[in-house]
């Protein structure tokens, strides 16, 4: 008897501890994973967007879709190529290229962010209302390595969308503007 | 140390680690892979819609299909499209899992394990052509070549036939089991008995105000059944007529006889005889708006109405009833076809339905039969036939006896869909090179020496005259959306290609580089054509509207009347359909029916297929037996029971749906499962109907009597639940699973 007593009173303190314990690795995972999700991926190739936006190539020479389309775009092999064969040919991660290049090989890019699939985006209005590449991708021209600066849940959407004319706001804040 | 941990403390801790391991945060990496060459005009995120042909069963409808970066990611029907008028049916939307099928065929391979092996090592094209074209040159006798094809499209069909006429090759068979369920020959020979023309004939269901269909699962499976539904959504909410009535004759009740205003439970094999009885009392009786009947008379001459009502277990005042709604009304028609087919006497039933046609002065009349119109130029002026079992059984006659030395198989797959009395397997080992030309290893590939995989029809070009057609001459077009996943290589270039290498005559017979410009020379036919829906300035403009259009129709309706040149001229008779097996040893009758996802079988690789439900059954991804509550009782078999099921020449198991829509002396069971080979999703997953059905008797000649076989069933005593979305549960409430 005396022993299940004890048994009683220990797991009466032991729970609350396990609770606290659980809901701290809850929070902890949370964080490591907003974490991870800001962290770049690691790429084919080491591909340096710094070094591309000081020798002056507008953000939209590679990207050229997201004027037309929901997508930027990666560019095409070719299009790396095209450049290349003149500039920077004897780089090791230049080298990379031409080797899928020669392999007739698309290069397999790590997308740096990701929408999820109940969202439809579309760069082009928003390039059409003006908004810049950075407002969205940060000062991209000023990383070695591209990374995600912002998580773009959907209240950070929401607060732009919010910040427009009134006009506009019944139409940009309607569920069936992102979500069809 | 000393602490022992009890089983209670090993299990929380076990269950807290795997809730940490849980919690490890998981974010989704996509690698965005683009084009190492990117086609001009190309727009990634953009898709783009190419119009091409459904190729998943013979009906030939017109499809678009979205791409987005070079890939295609959906199908949807063509909206121009004078065939099926935008829709689709969930076989046609299936059409992406052929196309991005694990189980494909990467490149060609010769069995090196020997045949039946199932060991296959790649070989390049070069040595396969060089193969094949030592084989045909070493041919003593050209007569030694044979080739078997599935419906294939018009275009490889008109490239196939005049290799081997200019050869000297016998003309191809053409059979697959899908069109042989539907009666595809047999309509035919009704159509060249009746009108001359060995065309199928044109059932104008959307005008028609009261359609009697025997046999035919027009809504489903028979023949064009997207275009049908659409004809039968325009006959229900007709404009002028009102709603148009629907009685459907079929000893099962499928999702047509379902959507039937009513459905009459005939005895398997008497539908003819119905058709005679109703004639009968029409021209006794002097019915209808049509005129007098007094010509006719001399075709019922012999019918005795009584007899008829007793054969078919129908009262005559029930007969009297239907002959009065089918002839009381303007526009009535009868349409033969489906397992009506399937019976000894289908010849004198399918007569006995089109006579009721004739009698009601239905030929060439709106809501009536046509035949079609042909397409105005030589190239498409003869489109594939459809071979009968005689043909078939005559080729495996011819391979037995070691009379042929190479056969080329495309499209079909005999060994799984013939019955195994055809002995086709048997047949084909006496034959020293056999070549597939199948995407995928299926039961026949697997017992050739070289598979030559062909695109599937998402990579591939073509063009189908479409047969049954709609209310005017269609080519639906067919061209690549995508490009060759794999390294595989379109079977009319291959002949192209062996062509020129064999030289000569041949080579002058077939002159094309390729099939695009045999098909680009074939467009050109129809340029500057006045019936033509869109023309161009050149031949190349009017190749490239083909293209968008995704084929070829004329701008308006062109029907045209068929004559009844052949009509019976004496008293028309329908025997008693003969069954195989005792009635006391083997008490019901077999009722093989074309699955409405799996068709005969070439479905079962596409899960989505697979999962789809059947619409009266809601049964899938195995093979059930429909039985009667009635004889269920009877036997004290329910839900879910495993059977066998015993006919005079084989048996199989299978699980059991107790379907009160079945007829009790009747069972049925669905095509499509049972494949011992056809990749991951089609094998160990039910059974093959076809091994239980006998050859007809001897005294029917070469019939492909599917419905003329008698089964007994005995309970094994498993029970293996079928994956069903609800069921009956015998109290008449449906549960939802």
């Amino acid at each position: 008897m005396g022993q299940d007593r004890t048994r009683t009173v220990r797991s009466r303190i032991l729970w609350p501890f396990l609770m606290i314990a659980i809901l701290l690795m809850v929070v902890f995972a949370v964080l490591i994973s907003r974490q991870i999700a800001t962290a770049a991926p690691e790429q084919p190739i080491a591909f340096k967007h710094q070094v591309h936006a000081e020798a002056e190539v507008e953000c939209l020479f590679c990207h050229p879709n997201a004027l037309r389309s929901d997508i930027a775009g990666i560019p095409s092999v070719a299009r790396c190529v095209g450049c290349h064969q003149t500039i920077a040919n004897d780089s090791p991660n230049v080298k990379l290229v031409f080797d899928y290049w020669e392999r007739n090989e698309p290069i397999p890019w790590q997308a740096v962010n990701n929408m999820p699939d109940f969202v439809f985006f579309s760069h082009q209005p928003h390039l059409g209302a003006g908004v810049t590449c950075e407002t969205c991708h940060g000062n991209v021209g000023e990383m070695v390595v591209v990374k995600p600066i912002i998580s773009m849940d959907m209240g950070w959407c929401l607060d732009c969308h919010l910040d427009q004319p009134q006009e506009n706001v019944a139409r940009l804040t309607d569920c069936l503007a992102c979500h069809k | 140390m000393g602490k022992e941990i009890s089983r209670r403390t090993f299990l929380k801790v076990a269950a807290g680690a795997a809730t940490a391991s849980g919690l490890i945060p998981q974010v989704r990496r996509i690698a965005l892979e683009p084009f190492v060459r990117p086609p001009e005009e190309e727009l990634p995120g953009r898709a783009t819609w190419f119009a091409s042909t459904c190729r998943q069963c013979p009906a030939g409808c017109g499809i678009i299909v979205r791409v987005i970066n070079g890939r295609a990611r959906k199908i949807e029907g063509n909206p121009n499209h004078p065939l099926n008028h935008g829709k689709l049916c969930a076989r046609g939307q299936a059409g992406l899992q052929v196309l991005y099928n694990p189980d494909r065929l990467h490149n060609a391979v010769r069995q090196s394990g020997g045949r039946g092996s199932r060991i296959f090592s790649p070989i390049p094209w070069s040595e396969a052509l060089d193969e094949l074209t030592a084989a045909l040159q070493s041919l003593r006798d050209p007569q030694a070549l044979a080739v078997l094809a599935g419906q294939p499209s018009d275009h490889l069909y008109t490239i196939l036939a005049s290799f081997l006429e200019v050869v000297g090759a016998p003309p191809a068979v053409i059979f697959d089991l899908h069109t042989a369920l539907d009666g595809r020959a047999e309509c035919a020979s009704l159509s060249s008995r009746w009108f001359g023309e060995h065309q199928l004939p044109i059932y104008d269901l959307a005008h028609a105000q009261v359609v009697f269909s025997f046999g035919a699962n027009l809504l489903e499976t028979w023949m064009s059944p997207v275009a049908q539904s659409v004809a039968y959504g325009q006959m229900r909410q007709s404009r002028l007529g009102g709603r148009g009535v629907f009685v459907q004759f079929e000893p099962r009740l499928s999702a047509t006889g379902a959507s039937a205003d009513e459905w009459i439970p005939v005895p398997p094999g008497t539908e003819g005889i119905i058709a005679l009885a109703l004639g009968r009392i029409i021209v006794e009786e002097n019915l209808g708006r049509a005129g007098k009947h007094s010509d006719h008379a001399h075709l019922y001459r012999n019918v005795s109405v009584a007899d008829a009502a007793q054969a078919c277990g129908l009262p005559v005042e029930e007969l009297r009833r239907l002959a009065h709604l089918f002839a009381e009304t303007d526009r009535p028609l009868a349409i033969p076809g489906g397992q009506l087919t399937g019976h000894t006497n289908s010849k004198q039933a399918m007569d006995a339905v089109m006579a009721l046609n004739v009698i009601m002065r239905r030929l060439g009349r709106h809501g009536g039969v046509f035949t079609p119109q042909p397409v105005p130029a030589e190239r498409f002026a003869s489109p594939a036939p459809t071979s009968n079992l005689t043909e078939i059984l005559d080729l495996v006659e011819r391979m037995r006896s070691g009379d042929i030395e190479i056969f080329l198989i495309h499209g079909a797959n005999p060994i799984y869909e013939l019955p195994a009395w055809v002995g086709f397997k048997e047949a084909l080992e006496e034959v020293p090179l056999v070549i597939s030309f199948s995407p995928f290893v299926d039961e026949t590939a697997v017992q050739a020496d070289l598979i030559l995989p062909d695109h599937t029809y998402l990579e591939g070009w073509g063009y189908q005259v479409v047969s049954p057609g709609a209310d005017r001459p269609i080519i639906s077009g067919q061209q690549p959306v995508t490009q060759p996943l794999h390294d595989t290589r379109s079977t009319a270039d291959i002949l192209l290609s062996l062509a020129s290498r064999l030289g000569g005559a041949v080579a002058r017979a077939l002159p094309w580089e390729d099939e695009a410009g045999f098909l680009e020379e074939s467009s050109a036919q129809l340029h500057d054509n006045s019936i033509s829906t869109y023309d161009a300035r050149t031949p190349a403009g009017f190749w490239s509207l083909w293209r968008q259009h995704g084929g070829w129709w004329s701008k308006r309706a062109i029907k045209r009347e068929p004559e009844a040149v052949g009509m019976p001229k004496g008293a028309m008779a329908v025997p008693a359909a003969a069954f195989q097996g005792d009635k006391g040893t083997y008490p019901f009758h077999l009722m093989p029916y074309s699955s409405l996802t799996l068709s005969d079988g070439r479905g079962a690789n596409q899960p989505w297929l697979q999962e789809a439900p059947d619409p009266m059954t809601t049964a899938r991804w195995n093979t059930w037996i429909e039985i009667n509550p009635e004889s269920a009782r009877s036997l004290a078999i329910k839900d879910n029971d495993m059977v066998r099921v015993t006919s005079a020449y084989g048996s199989l198991q299978a699980a059991v749906v107790v379907y009160p829509g079945i007829r009790p002396d009747t069972v049925a069971i669905p095509t499509g499962q049972g494949h011992s080979d056809y990749g991951r999703f089609a094998t160990t997953r039910g059974a093959n109907v076809m091994d239980l059905l006998t050859p007809s008797p001897a005294e029917q000649g070469n019939k492909f009597a599917f419905c003329a076989t008698r089964v007994r069933i005995e309970k094994v005593g498993q029970v293996k639940p079928l994956a069903r979305l609800e069921d009956l549960d015998g109290e008449g409430r449906e549960s939802i699973r």
